[in-house]
Parts: structure tokens; C-alpha cells; sequence
């Protein structure tokens, strides 16, 4: 099962820039949503300002990045020898 | 997903501090923010700032350090509204600017990680300066929040 990631970085004004990774599809979408629905819960109120695609160097880091992680859980699947 | 979208953030508390007898969740966040704050400054968390003359005002949370003895307070709305108060007079404006965003900043990083577990993501936080300086003054510190499923 691919691993599904969330980051997101909080500038010093409290706003946030928030990359999902791992995602099929409009997931990630609905995973924004649940996010935001939780976030309003713990007291804070998130909208949209602006949404930029990510540069290609940003790309290649997230592939590189799943597959590292699809590794790990790779190696804690047993196997019959 | 090949975006990544920006949010601005308000912070509301819930209107009642005290739940079936504990602390509700805002509350206790933004009691953590100012912990973490004062940790972070060397200074301590009350309930009241002082002003130029001396005169204390009651807060919900304040924020005292040795940079701005006068400390920053933290109001709370009837319907949950935060509003941040101290007294800058004689120079303070950039220090207290300072702590205010850095509890704003403590609430958003602590809300978004409890966001994270709640919806069952392993969390880990850690932080960074900004690769560029505002002009003028050191470069700001950020905090990233990550979480895996």
C-alpha cells in the first residue's frame, strides 16, 4: 500500500503551506477537507489563499522520497524461505 | 498531487474554557502555545500584562519574558475570538510582534499535528529558519508539520 504523506509548514504569521503526497487522484482533495473540518475542531480556522504546482525538483524529491519509505515496508513483510 | 496550496489561519477558541470539568482542547492548545513560548523565551505564562505605568490588566494567558517584561496577553471573545494586547510604548513594538506571531505560530504547528493524530497520521515536527531575512531583521524561524498513514 502506498504511503500516504501530509506536510505542512507553518510560517511565523501562522499561515501554512500544505503539500499531500502519495494521494490517487482527487484523494488528496477530500483529505484537504478532512484536514480543515479536524483543524476547525482544534480552534483553527484555515481558507485558501493560493495553490501552486509543485517545480520538478519538488517532484523527483517525493518520488524518491515514497520509494524510500515503499523500501522499508518492503523489508517488514515476512516471507516464506 | 502536484500543488501545493496556501492557507491563512484564524485562531478561535471554543466559548467555554472548562468542558464536563476539563479544560477544552483550544484552551489547552493555546495554554501549550505559551508554555512552549515561555520555554522558548525564558519567561513565564500569567494571566495579566502590565502597562507602561505600571497597572496590571487580567488576561486569559500572558506571555511575561525578560526581553518585554510588560508581557503579551491573550484575550478570549465571547464566541471564542482571539485578540492579543500589550503595551509597546518606549520601543517594544518589534518584540512584542515577535511574541504574538511566535504563539500564533506555537497554536497553528500544536493544532495541526492534534488535527494529524486525530485522523490517525504518525506526527513528527521539527523546525527552520527561512532561507531569506526580512529586510532589516534575522531570518524567521518555521515549523514543519509532518504526518504518514
Amino acid at each position: 500500500m502506498t504511503t500516504r504523506r501530509v506536510e505542512v509548514k507553518v510560517k511565523p504569521d501562522g499561515s501554512v503551506e500544505a503539500d499531500f503526497a502519495g494521494f490517487h487522484g482527487d484523494d488528496c482533495l477530500d483529505e484537504a477537507q478532512r484536514l480543515a473540518e479536524m483543524l476547525a475542531r482544534f480552534g483553527l480556522e484555515v481558507s485558501p489563499v493560493a495553490a501552486r504546482k509543485k517545480t520538478p525538483a519538488e517532484i523527483e524529491r517525493e518520488t524518491e522520497a515514497v520509494g524510500r519509505v515503499r523500501g522499508r515496508d518492503d523489508a517488514r513483510v515476512p516471507t516464506r524461505e | 498531487m502536484s500543488v501545493i496550496s496556501s492557507y491563512r489561519t484564524k485562531i478561535r477558541l471554543a466559548s467555554q474554557r472548562m468542558v464536563d470539568g476539563e479544560l477544552d482542547p483550544t484552551w489547552r492548545i493555546m495554554a501549550d502555545a505559551l508554555e512552549a513560548g515561555a520555554q522558548e523565551y525564558g519567561g513565564r505564562v500569567t494571566e495579566h500584562i502590565t502597562d507602561y505605568y505600571g497597572r496590571q490588566t487580567r488576561c486569559e494567558f500572558a506571555l511575561v519574558t525578560p526581553d518585554f517584561p510588560r508581557g503579551v496577553g491573550v484575550r478570549v471573545g465571547a464566541g471564542g475570538e482571539v485578540t492579543f494586547i500589550y503595551d509597546h510604548y518606549g520601543g517594544y513594538q518589534r518584540v512584542a510582534a515577535e511574541i504574538t506571531e511566535r504563539i500564533t505560530q506555537n497554536y497553528t504547528a500544536l493544532a495541526v499535528a492534534r488535527a494529524l493524530k486525530e485522523l490517525n497520521y504518525a506526527v513528527e515536527m521539527d523546525e527552520h529558519r527561512e532561507s531569506a531575512a526580512p529586510a532589516g531583521g534575522s531570518r524567521r524561524r518555521a515549523v514543519v508539520v509532518r504526518g504518514s498513514l
